[in-house]
């Protein structure tokens, strides 16, 4: 029994000396030899183990390939999802370079911070301030009319009283000078809640007050300041006639107005050096529409020239096919005729006649596509801005 | 050994070593467990040290195939392995998890020294640090992943009887 235990035990001391002894010897191995033995090991045993960690990388790769693609997805959401924004942006920032180019000098371009107090309801945060030149009693105004004055200027900000703040009055006038009122803000007195709550929807609501009766104002009608007043200068547009409300002085008309800037999207405005108030406004306005109708139009022709471009190539494309098609029809037709001269009709190849109608169709599709595109142009050209004067005819139209 | 215990071994081993070419590349970990040296250790105490060494120098020689700069080490470090492992059986009879998973991770970073020191690519401060943090950090792991194996596959498990 000892014998067979120190037997077996020598084989086991036997075995691990070979086991070490073959693994010096690997270790040592010449790399010419060395290579072709890996060699046979990795395409005899290790070969199924190697297909296995294959297939691990494989479902690894995959699954980071579809956490890779869902980001992507969601990154294109989040950015389809900021296009309407940004192109709100883009138009508003069209319409403030309009708005520089009308006015040529004396003001100072400001983004507005709108404050999310209770008691900042009334006021704005400008982004410019004294070292920008900004002074106290400053107008403020934006792309579709006015939107308040100056009260406080820090170095590097100042604030501004909105057109709805309790204490904001301008004369104002319809555009064709005929009535003449006081514009300021719809304040109304409530009792209860649901009155309260009714008046919040209308806080920024205006009044046109002193018409005299003779001047009848319509709906829809622009009302501009006055220039009357020494504050605002003549010609910048103030709101809209919503209609006529009853009140007690009964010697007068009152009307209530939109008004032409809609707080809730005021980004960037301008303000005005007392100077370029002084010396008027009075055409401004009227070219700012028409400045944004250039830049609209210009936009539109670099549009239409891609599209045409594009339609040309398709063009030229349809009729090489239709060409080849031709050819192909024309060589058809003469082995047709010659092979079978008596037969009653030549019978039209499949093939062909399918080329055909699907170059018809495409033909039909680019000219409606065309056409349609022509209309929606005319359209976008034409179409007014509303809150603004008519625009003239833009310097291009297609 | 019976035939029902090499056969609980053989599917034991088997079932780490296809967790080695799976699991492994899946996890993709900077500090991954090593399967291999766990069955090598678990199947060390259960055969006897002859054979553990041909084990170890088996699935040494295999990996080494595909890391040709070091063929012949991990074969050479597996081979001592299983066994002195199989030589030191008897501390692995005591049924203890975290006494099980000590050693375990003894016997891995004993692999990974003895690797390092016959690879020879590294020296200095680089192979002090090697030693140290990574290959501590990489005989943790696989640690933890061996006492997780053996909780896990208990009932294929049948310790030999002294």
């Amino acid at each position: 029994m000892a014998r067979a235990t120190r037997f077996s035990s020598r084989i086991d001391v036997v075995i691990f000396g070979a086991c070490v002894l073959l693994s010096l010897v690997a270790t040592v191995l010449p790399a010419k030899l060395r290579e072709p033995a890996a060699s046979i090991l990795r395409r005899s045993l290790v070969a199924p183990l190697l297909r296995l960690q294959q297939g691990a990388e494989r479902w690894r790769a995959a699954y980071q390939s579809s956490e890779r693609e869902e980001l992507r997805r969601d990154t294109l959401a989040l950015a389809a999802a900021r296009v309407p924004t940004l192109e709100t942006e883009n138009e508003r920032l069209r319409k403030v370079l309009g708005l520089a180019s009308g006015m040529k000098w004396g003001f100072i371009p400001a983004e507005a911070l709108s404050g999310r107090g209770r008691a900042e309801d009334f006021t704005v945060t400008l982004s410019a301030g004294s070292n920008a030149g900004v002074r106290e009693r400053s107008l403020v105004v934006a792309p579709e009319g006015v939107v308040g004055l100056v009260q406080t200027v820090d170095p590097t900000m100042s604030l501004a009283i909105l057109f709805a703040h309790p204490d904001f009055r301008v004369s104002a006038m319809s555009a064709d000078g005929s009535a003449f009122g006081i514009v300021q803000p719809h304040v109304t007195s409530s009792s209860t809640t649901q009155e309260q709550a009714f008046m919040r929807s209308e806080r920024y609501l205006l009044e046109m007050r002193g018409v005299p009766f003779r001047a009848a104002l319509k709906a829809g009608a622009v009302v501009y300041s006055s220039g009357l007043g020494g504050i605002y200068p003549k010609g910048i547009p103030v709101g809209v006639v919503l209609g006529e409300i009853k009140t007690p002085e009964s010697w007068a008309r009152t009307y209530i107005l939109r008004p032409a800037v809609n707080p809730a999207e005021l980004s960037a405005v301008m303000i005005l050096t007392p100077a370029r108030a002084a010396a008027g406004l009075a055409s401004v306005w009227a070219d700012v529409g028409a400045v944004d109708s250039a830049t609209r139009s210009i936009v539109i022709a670099g549009d239409s020239m891609a599209r045409r471009s594009a339609a040309l190539e398709a063009a030229a494309r349809r009729a090489a096919i239709d060409s080849a098609a031709r050819i192909l029809r024309d060589s058809m037709g003469r082995d047709t005729a010659r092979a079978e001269a008596a037969a009653p009709a030549p019978a039209i190849d499949p093939a062909v006649a399918a080329a055909r109608a699907r170059a018809r169709r495409d033909s039909a599709v680019a000219r409606a596509r065309r056409d349609s595109i022509r209309r929606v142009q005319a359209d976008t050209v034409s179409q007014p801005i509303p809150g603004t004067p008519p625009t003239p005819p833009p310097l291009t139209r297609r | 050994m019976n035939w029902g215990a090499t056969v609980r071994t053989i599917i034991l081993c088997s079932v780490l070593i296809f967790l080695h070419y799976t699991l492994r590349p899946l996890l993709n970990w900077k500090a991954s467990a090593d399967f291999l040296i766990i069955a090598l250790l678990l199947a060390s105490v259960r055969v006897r040290p002859g054979v553990a060494a041909l084990f170890g120098f088996v699935l040494g020689i295999a990996s080494d195939s595909l890391a040709l700069g070091a063929f012949g080490a991990g074969a050479l470090a597996m081979t001592i392995i299983g066994f002195s492992w199989s030589r030191l059986k008897a501390v692995f009879f005591a049924d203890h998890v975290l006494l099980n998973g000590f050693f375990l991770f003894l016997g891995k970073w004993a692999y990974e020294i003895l690797m390092n020191l016959v690879d020879r690519r590294l020296s200095g401060a680089e192979l002090v640090m090697q030693i140290l943090v990574y290959s501590s950090l990489s005989a943790a792991v696989t640690a933890v992943a061996g006492v997780l194996a053996l909780m896990l596959l208990r009932p294929v498990l049948e310790t030999r009887a002294a």
